[in-house]
């Protein structure tokens, strides 16, 4: 019965607590890290096997399909915003930049990262490394807009810097999540026997064709006149049903559903009518998920993991500051690209997140609980840093008239 | 019709040998959720063009894929999805207790008090004739002695006096019925099943000396009913409370607001013995007599159900045991049918008691036909007190609410259909 007031107690603080912080007018790391549901981990954790075991291992095997629909829900929505009209907007340069920031930052952590796995663990099967290697290269690639969002009343000056680090934020994790679907399909488990590359190959098609159709078929659904009601209930079942299928074949449960957002949004025609449906539904499965993350997480620190998170995070911050001169110069942009820029893209966000959780949800070895342990403790103090970094590096840069 | 043959299509190519190498079977729930959720839906839209109801068409569609015929969904996977089945029941609950206004059942209580009484009276009583009477025919009850026949038969009636407000509540929503025909039908539904409770538990501890000749009456029984309800009911005042003074303070988030509620409190309900239908029940009922937020709690609550509504009938028909219906369908049948009759008989005479207008005494029958949840658990309680009846009884009882929950939806909407009550709620109050 303690268990159950506790439960009751935190939700009430956290509830209170994002109340409080979030009308303070100040851009505090505290404050983001209600904002950004972060917090909801550390709720997460306490009710987990680690402390009252209210989520127990039964309670948490039993909501595995709501963990799928997180994930599922996060990809559908990251998909949503790629819609051509919405792309067309911004210039070739700036997707350039993204792809170069992108192969940058993941050369560079992967390399970093690389010698120090080999030498920490090294009883651990050449391909688990590899993979593991390939998945922190990924992460550190993505970003999160949650933050300038967050910060738009805080920031004295809204430029072409603050339009282009929205925009890299934004689209930074197709290029992660794309990454990730190559590595699900080909570091595969199950199919280390053999035909790798025709297995994978079949998976990665999978991934590809079967999101599309369900796009496809949530579109003829939806584009007669539907009621609200109907649409929730599409939406729900096709983020279900693919990240399910995600889950049951192995597919990369981030990218289907990240393909599925795609082709729907660029089908439909109801994006005004769907926008307020996926906004009310957003924070409770968000909430939801962030708490059970939380709880399934097996919280480990080591020396190792230390070492793994400070090569990380460095590594990471490396590559968004120090190339930014040499991006200018390589892409003929139409402004100066400061090394303080990069600090404008060190928050994760929810993708970062669901990114890491998809990994140790479809491999359940040893390394994946380091690779959750190092991610989720890298997002936590990146995302802690992240309002102050971006604070100095905005401030200090000459920002132009909004474009 | 396209999409609901496409996603079929879909899901048949999904669960085939060919692609069994790549899949990992002990991950089939979220695929299986997400297919059933469109799935259903989408049957229950072509149910509905032949004007049949949504409901049918989702438990029919359940029926469809479960373990039984097209397997899409495994026993396991149902087990697994019925979590859902205490949010669901929540939910349920709680907009039934919101749709009882005292003002409009001011005028009704004597109906209802007559109808109950009628209705539970006739349909023991019949069943105990029929125990007793036709006991020789079957095999269940051939086996028995006078008095034991006669405590099964009692078991039995008390059984089948219950109607499902779930299933009730559900086609009132779907059909945006109002009016005095639609609050007697769920009042009494409702009333009914705290009847059949306390019927239930009265009647299991007199049947246990029957059977067991070493075992006295047992008063512990009635106790612990009886203190089961009276807590459901402070605590549907309390959550009533709570929730009254989040809509007048809070405001916000009311989905994961009403998700949290219905969750929460089937969750501790179920874990210290209480009953969740009774006390979300009660709080709907305070929550809509006694703030002036009922409509908006109510709204709130539809935005969020039909989703989980689609779920939990669909998962109903897929956990309706097909082998209990194939070994005992005949005396199933018999029973669905003199069950039938029994209601009119009772709705006929307590109608008439209190001197109801015509269409009450005789078409308000077909209303509290169908049966799902309370039914179900306590069968499930005769089985655990009576193993020696090998599942017997419990198939008999699983087959009978399979047929009851199949027809019992369609009725209910016939006569809401007939008495001109569907599609009212928009037009305001009547």
């Amino acid at each position: 019965m303690k268990a159950i007031y506790a439960f009751g107690l935190l939700i009430l603080l956290a509830f209170l607590g994002s109340r409080f912080i979030v009308r303070h007018k100040s851009l505090s790391p505290l404050r983001y890290i209600f904002l950004s549901g972060l917090v909801y981990i550390f709720l997460g954790m306490y009710l987990g096997k680690m402390s009252l075991n209210i989520l127990s291992t039964q309670v948490l095997d039993d909501l595995t399909p709501l963990l799928s629909l997180g994930l599922g829900w996060i990809g559908f929505l990251f998909g949503f915003q790629f819609e051509r009209k919405y792309l067309r907007r911004f210039s070739k340069k700036y997707i350039g930049l993204s792809f170069l920031n992108f192969s940058l930052v993941f050369v560079l952590v992967s390399v970093a990262i690389f010698f120090l796995v080999r030498e920490l663990y090294i009883e651990q099967p050449p391909y688990f490394l590899y993979g593991m290697v390939l998945a922190f290269g990924l992460l550190a690639t993505v970003n999160s807009p949650t933050l300038l969002n967050a910060a738009s009343f805080a920031l004295p000056r809204k430029g072409d810097y603050c339009y282009l680090a929205r925009f890299l934020a934004s689209i930074s994790g197709f290029w992660a999540i794309l990454g990730l679907a190559l590595l699900f399909s080909y570091w595969h488990f199950p199919f280390f026997d053999s035909r790798i590359i025709l297995k994978g190959s079949v998976t990665l098609a999978s991934s590809t064709l079967v999101p599309i159709l369900l796009g496809y078929l949530f579109h003829l659904l939806t584009k007669k006149r539907a009621q609200e009601q109907d649409i929730r209930v599409y939406l729900l079942g096709f983020v279900f049903f693919i990240s399910g299928a995600a889950f049951y074949f192995n597919m990369p449960p981030l990218y289907v559903a990240m393909v599925m957002g795609i082709t729907y949004s660029n089908l439909t025609k109801i994006q005004e009518r769907l926008y307020p449906l996926l906004l009310s539904l957003e924070k409770p499965l968000y909430i939801v998920f962030l708490i059970l993350i939380g709880a399934i997480w097996e919280f480990k620190f080591d020396t190792r993991i230390a070492l793994l998170i400070l090569v990380f995070l460095s590594s990471r911050i490396l590559g968004y500051v120090l190339p930014m001169k040499s991006f200018r110069f390589l892409l003929r942009f139409p402004f100066p690209l400061p090394h303080l820029f990069g600090f404008t893209l060190l928050s994760f966000g929810g993708v970062g997140i669901a990114f890491a959780v998809s990994l140790k949800l479809a491999y359940a070895v040893e390394l994946t609980d380091v690779f959750l342990s190092v991610s989720l403790i890298s997002i936590i103090v990146s995302d802690f840093i992240s309002p102050w970094l971006l604070r100095i590096s905005l401030l200090r840069l000459d920002c132009k008239e909004s474009l | 019709m396209i999409p609901l043959v496409a996603i079929f299509v879909l899901m048949l190519l999904l669960k085939t040998s060919i692609l069994f190498p790549f899949a990992d079977p002990e991950k089939g729930t979220s695929i299986a959720l997400g297919f059933i959720l469109i799935f259903a839906f989408l049957f229950g839209k072509q149910i509905n063009r032949l004007k049949l109801p949504q409901i049918t068409g989702f438990i029919l569609a359940g029926i469809l894929c479960g373990p039984y015929i097209l397997k899409f969904l495994n026993a396991t996977q149902v087990k697994d999805l019925q979590l859902l089945d205490g949010l669901a029941l929540s939910l349920i609950a709680l907009t039934a207790g919101g749709e009882m206004q005292i003002g409009r059942l001011k005028g009704q209580i004597k109906s209802i008090t007559s109808l109950v009484i009628f209705q539970t009276v006739t349909i023991i009583s019949g069943f105990l004739l029929f125990g007793l009477l036709g006991r020789q025919f079957f095999p269940f009850f051939a086996n028995l002695t006078v008095l034991q026949a006669a405590a099964a038969a009692l078991l039995m009636g008390t059984l089948a006096t219950a109607t499902s407000p779930s299933s009730t509540i559900a086609i009132i929503t779907e059909t945006k019925s109002k009016g005095k025909f639609t609050d007697l039908v769920l009042s009494v539904a409702v009333v009914k099943d705290f009847v059949v409770i306390l019927l239930f538990a009265l009647f299991l501890s007199l049947s246990k000396p029957v059977f067991f000749t070493e075992q006295g009456f047992d008063i512990g029984l009635l106790t612990q009913i009886l203190r089961e309800v009276g807590g459901s009911v402070v605590l549907g005042l309390i959550v009533g409370g709570g929730i009254i003074l989040y809509l007048k303070y809070i405001n916000r988030e009311m989905t994961i607001f009403v998700l949290s509620v219905a969750f929460f409190t089937y969750q501790i309900s179920h874990n210290y013995g209480y009953h969740p239908l009774l006390i979300c029940l009660v709080a709907g009922f305070i929550v809509e007599n006694f703030s002036p937020h009922g409509d908006r709690f109510i709204q709130a609550i539809e935005k969020t159900s039909l989703p989980v509504y689609v779920v939990f009938f669909a998962i109903s028909g897929a956990s309706l045991n097909f082998d209990a219906l194939q070994s005992s369908w005949l005396l199933a049948l018999i029973c669905v049918f003199w069950r039938g009759l029994l209601k009119f008989i009772g709705t006929f005479a307590g109608a008439s008691a209190v001197k109801e207008e015509r269409t009450v005494r005789t078409l308000s029958w077909a209303g509290f036909i169908s049966q799902a949840g309370v039914a179900l658990g306590l069968a499930i309680m005769v089985e655990e007190t009576f193993p020696h009846w090998r599942g017997v009884f419990l198939s008999l009882v699983l087959a009978i609410i399979a047929i009851n929950q199949i027809i019992g939806p369609v009725l209910l909407q016939k006569l809401l259909l007939k008495v001109r009550e569907v599609g009212r709620k928009d037009l305001g109050s009547y």
